[in-house]
């Protein structure tokens, strides 16, 4: 963990006196940015004694190089009271109000990364300068089940009105986290200027000192609220349609900042603090910083990389044209940057393929993503046939041609006869036995399962599929490639479905068998929404197409008929049809299905982890955060299962034993 | 024809001077960023250029790797955010790299080559100790082509010593205390606001500014310098009291064509009268000034008597005396260094020759009577250079 954060205090004499420059650094890199844990907040109690007693005409409070400050140390949130919570609230009110009365101008450098706390600090200086080169602005507290409670829901609105506040507290966090750029920032009025970064502090000093010369004094920011109480009545309307009351925070967050209209700071401070004591302790909150630690640190790491040393990557093919081979071979050429062969029956398909991608490419340079000589040499390196040699050469190739094991078994048979030895066959299957595929092959060693998620651009999971063959050198080769498309691995043994697939299609049976009983979609769907998933599930299942949710579900269904019973309504979808096949006419409520849904997960996570398909409950959790979008605030759905004693009743232990989130 | 054209200097600035090493104020602080800090800062004192009328970027650094490694002139130029289409290259002359910077774009200039020319130089002396990377041609030893001594600046200050036994230690010592009040006068009359721009630069404490040389010592004394250490020689007369520390620092100076300076507006404060570079014996690198002054002197057909101001680099103070012998001026001269010298300020290497020019333009707008001011410094490896300016601040 990062060192603590330490306010130092310079004295820098100017043309109109001593003004104080604060420097918040922890001594480490940019990588180890600055939080505010307690003992930050006791060298800023220091350095605030040394402010009110000096003989000062100014301030400016800054960060270390490329980093301002990232808010409070999560690491400290973990099992906290409620007692302790409100504590940490209030500690962080007194000294940032401290800060605010300080009897001079102040102003903040927004030199770097400035999130949640951090923004708030700044919030209580009379100015503030934000560097062009900053890219994360933001208060994310909400993506984490909490609310921005050191002053931030109620200075927020006084300086920047009460719609911008909302879309900065509560709806940017529920857009995958979103954050602003120092540009976007100054635009959207949270800074007074935005400055280069070459001479960023020199100037900033500079402006001050200007302002100090004008005499304006302290300034009390005060936006026009007429608007508020419409502006959240709207904001908790569009809330309903996007979490379904499944997590408080975004309510409790709306709330603070319409009061924020009439309450004096004092009681905005104190109602913040209520917030905390109930949000931090509560079950989203740790469930959120448990997602948080998994996402950020376990997977960012990876876990079980093998030693070997990865091969280098210098082409790579992509067996099919279709949609999924399509995107793959597109992520592949602009994060590998390497020659990318498409093979598939017709040279029609594959033509219609990869003009395809350079249209995308196109796209990419329209929105000044790409440059347009960078993207004319992508498009260059795309190229393809009908004919299996076009892979001759390839040190990796992809499968993602049609789920069918004759087929898939087939085509590595074909490509083993024009690839080395070395080369790695990867299959994209989303539920067929990946040793059963390289079972016939000269060199089994090198398959191995990467699943990817559709879309791909959007999900970051890759479901690396190990066999008993796989050797270490290549599943290091498809850890590091996973890395180098920018996508999160995680580790999964070779059994049908693996752990994303099988979570949801277990979570099908359940919707579909009541279906079969009487409930209407609306209500299949309203019983998973109320967990506050991103997606109803008859749109996810027109998404990933019925044909290959009705495949996986027989895959399963072959090797565990128990769990996994089949449909007609599924069949029927799958062949097109829209009709659905009523057994019998006993519908239950929208909660006993919900109750069902939780209880089946919970089994089937057991049983995922009975056969050790993953190491942990964590890699689970990890899993469906990543490629389902299931949200922080379920800790994946081990955590909420948990919570809420479901694991308890249907498994007869907690999935974690230990509150602790794994390091 | 082709019209040869005179070259005016109009304006220049430089960083505060910080120790070397851990200690000092730029230890965490990027040479190139420092080059970068005054380039910017000498464009916005002289809006009336545009950055793309510069021409070329010439810039010097002894030790040219690392953070001065990468052909500082375009480096310092893409990094100051000025029009790609500013090309830019690299000089070193050791000590005299600002200086060959300038005579260097002022040849550019006089051909028509340039309108326009910045030039300058960075030495962080904190990142790079003298000598560092430098593979030593054994030849040099093996064949005594230049004394073992040669290459430790110390040692040829203390050579001088031996060479000119009259020059002694309590006459460096005197000239060191002298250095350092006409320093600290030359601070507290302003003086320096002028030439010095505050830059903020991140240390161990947090981000603060440097706004003032660190070897700086208003109060030292004769006595206080009598107890230091020799650290050259057992017994030796150069002290870390009458010597230039090793420092970081950076400048930057705009040149010329006086036509391109009046088409622009540019305020020309000084015109380039004539230059010259000499070579002495290396191991008495010090002396390198002596004949450089008098080739510059017999180029511009004048005497030593036409030149009102000079303004002498102060690597050791013995330097400065056997430069005084040579070329016929007291140690106490009026004329020479009237703002102190390096012995106060610090000597970045190869940034110090715009800091000379700097200082000689602000000596000779105060004296508007004073019509010639030289600049010169001596050289590693036994050379010396001198450049004879013309005041344009005489209200003509």
């Amino acid at each position: 963990m990062a060192s603590p954060t330490t306010f130092k205090l310079q004295r820098v004499e100017t043309r109109v006196g001593p003004v104080a420059l604060v420097t918040m650094d922890n001594g480490e890199d940019w990588q180890k940015p600055n939080t505010f844990g307690e003992e930050a907040l006791r060298s800023l109690a220091a350095t605030l004694e040394r402010l009110h007693a000096g003989d000062w005409r100014g301030l400016v409070l800054t960060g270390k190089p490329f980093v301002f400050a990232v808010g409070a140390d999560m690491d400290e949130f973990g099992g906290i009271t409620p007692e302790r919570a409100r504590e940490g609230g209030r500690a962080g009110h007194e000294l940032f109000g401290r800060l605010r009365d300080l009897p001079f101008l102040t102003l903040a450098a927004i030199n770097g990364a400035a999130v949640g706390g951090g923004v708030e600090i700044a919030l209580h200086c009379d100015y503030r300068t934000i560097s062009s080169s900053v890219r994360h602005f933001a208060c994310p507290e909400v993506f984490l089940g909490l609310i921005p409670g050191w002053g931030g829901t109620q200075l927020l609105p006084r300086l920047i009105g009460a719609d911008e506040a909302v879309r900065f507290i509560v709806e940017n966090p529920l857009r995958q986290n979103r954050m602003l750029t120092g540009t976007q920032a100054f635009e959207a009025g949270y800074a007074d200027d935005l400055l280069e970064p070459v001479e960023f502090l020199d100037q900033s000093l500079a402006l001050l000192l200007a302002r100090i010369e004008e005499g304006g004094g302290k300034r009390q920011p005060a936006a026009d609220l007429s608007d508020i109480a419409e502006v959240c009545r709207k904001a908790r309307a569009r809330l309903d349609g996007q979490v379904h009351g499944a997590a408080p925070a975004p309510y409790r967050a709306l709330g603070l900042i319409e009061g924020a209209a009439t309450w004096s700071l004092e009681d905005g401070y104190r109602a913040e603090e209520n917030a905390l004591a109930e949000l931090l302790p509560g079950p989203q909150a740790q469930a959120s910083l448990y997602a948080f630690t998994l996402v950020e640190r376990r997977a960012k790491r990876g876990v079980g990389v093998p030693e070997a040393e990865p091969r280098r990557i210098g082409k790579v093919g992509i067996v099919g044209a279709g949609l999924m081979a399509r995107q793959l071979a597109l992520l592949a050429l602009r994060r590998l940057e390497v020659p990318i062969v498409l093979r598939d029956l017709t040279q029609e398909q594959v033509d219609d393929a990869i003009s395809w991608i350079r249209d995308e490419l196109d796209e990419l340079v329209r929105k000044g993503r790409l440059g347009e000589g960078k993207a004319r040499f992508l498009g260059s390196l795309a190229s393809g046939g009908t004919a299996w040699d076009v892979f001759a050469g390839c040190d990796l190739v992809l499968e993602a041609v049609f789920e069918e094991m004759v087929v898939k078994k087939e085509v590595f048979a074909e490509l083993e006869r024009v690839v080395s030895p070395e080369c790695v066959l990867a299959t994209n299957t989303s539920s067929l036995s990946v040793t059963e595929m390289g079972a016939e092959l000269e060199h089994p060693e090198r398959v191995v399962g990467m699943h990817f998620f559709n879309p791909v651009a959007v999900l970051p999971l890759v479901e690396l599929v190990r066999t008993p063959r796989t050797d270490d050198v290549t599943l290091a080769t498809a850890w590091t490639v996973t890395g180098k498309l920018r996508k999160r691995g995680v580790l999964v043994r070779d059994a049908p479905a693996f752990v994303v697939n099988r979570v949801l299609s277990r979570t099908t049976t359940v919707l579909m068998d009541a279906l079969e009983h009487g409930n209407t979609v609306e209500e299949t769907d309203e019983a998973v929404l109320r967990l506050g998933l991103p997606m109803a599930p008859s749109v996810l299942l027109q998404m990933v197409g019925p044909r290959v949710a009705n495949h996986v579900l027989h895959t399963l269904h072959e090797a565990y008929p128990d769990r996994f019973p089949t449909f007609s309504t599924l069949d029927t979808f799958a062949a097109g049809g829209d009709e659905i096949v009523v057994r019998e006419h006993a519908p239950r409520t929208v909660d006993e299905i919900h109750d069902a849904v939780l209880e089946a997960t919970a089994d089937e996570v057991a049983h995922i982890l009975e056969e050790g398909v993953v190491a942990e409950a964590a890699d689970v959790d990890t899993c469906l955060i990543l490629g389902a979008g299931y949200p922080f605030w379920l800790g994946g759905i081990t955590k909420h299962l948990d919570q809420t004693g479901v694991s308890q009743r249907v498994v007869g232990r907690p999935f974690a034993r230990l509150a602790a989130a794994p390091a | 024809m082709r019209q040869l054209r005179e070259v005016a200097y109009v304006d220049g600035v430089r960083t505060a001077f910080g120790r070397a090493g851990p200690d000092g104020i730029f230890w965490k602080t990027r040479a190139d960023d420092m080059a970068v800090k005054v380039v910017r800062e000498l464009l916005r004192r002289n809006p009336q250029l545009p950055p793309e009328r510069i021409d070329d970027v010439v810039y010097a650094a002894t030790a040219q790797v690392g953070d001065q490694g990468l052909t500082l002139g375009r480096d310092v130029a893409l990094l100051a955010g000025l029009p790609k289409t500013v090309p830019g290259f690299a000089v070193d002359r050791m000590c005299a790299g600002a200086l060959t910077a300038t005579t260097a774009g002022a040849g550019e200039i006089v051909m028509g080559a340039a309108d326009v020319v910045l030039v300058g130089g960075v030495e962080h002396m904190g990142h790079h100790p003298m000598g560092e990377d430098v593979d030593f041609n054994p030849r040099f030893v093996a064949e005594r082509i230049v004394d073992d001594s040669a290459a430790v600046m110390g040692q040829t200050a203390e050579n001088l010593h031996d060479a000119f036994p009259h020059l002694t230690r309590e006459d460096a010592d005197a000239f060191a205390v002298e250095s350092q009040r006409k320093a600290a006068r030359a601070w507290d009359d302003g003086v320096m606001d002028e030439i010095v721009v505050p830059m903020s630069v991140f240390t161990d404490d947090g981000w603060t500014v440097a706004a003032r040389d660190q070897f700086l010592r208003p109060d030292t004394t004769m006595e206080a310098l009598a107890g230091l250490r020799t650290p050259f020689r057992a017994g030796g007369r150069v002290t870390a009291g009458n010597s230039a520390g090793l420092t970081d620092g950076a400048t930057a100076a705009l040149i010329a064509s006086e036509e391109a300076a009046a088409e622009l507006g540019l305020e020309p404060k000084m015109r380039l009268v004539a230059f010259a570079y000499a070579g002495v014996e290396p191991e008495l690198m010090g002396l390198g000034p002596v004949p450089a002054t008098k080739r510059v002197l017999e180029q511009a057909e004048l005497a030593m008597d036409d030149i009102g101001l000079f303004e002498l680099n102060e690597p050791f103070a013995v330097q400065v005396l056997t430069w005084c012998d040579g070329v016929g001026v007291a140690p106490d001269d009026p004329r020479l260094n009237p703002y102190g010298g390096a012995i106060a300020c610090g000597h970045p290497l190869a940034a110090t020759g715009v800091r000379l020019m700097a200082q000689l333009a602000h000596g000779l707008r105060e004296r508007p009577d004073v019509r010639y001011g030289l600049t010169a410094l001596c050289i590693g490896l036994g050379m010396g250079a001198a450049v004879l300016w013309e005041n344009l601040q005489n209200g003509g």
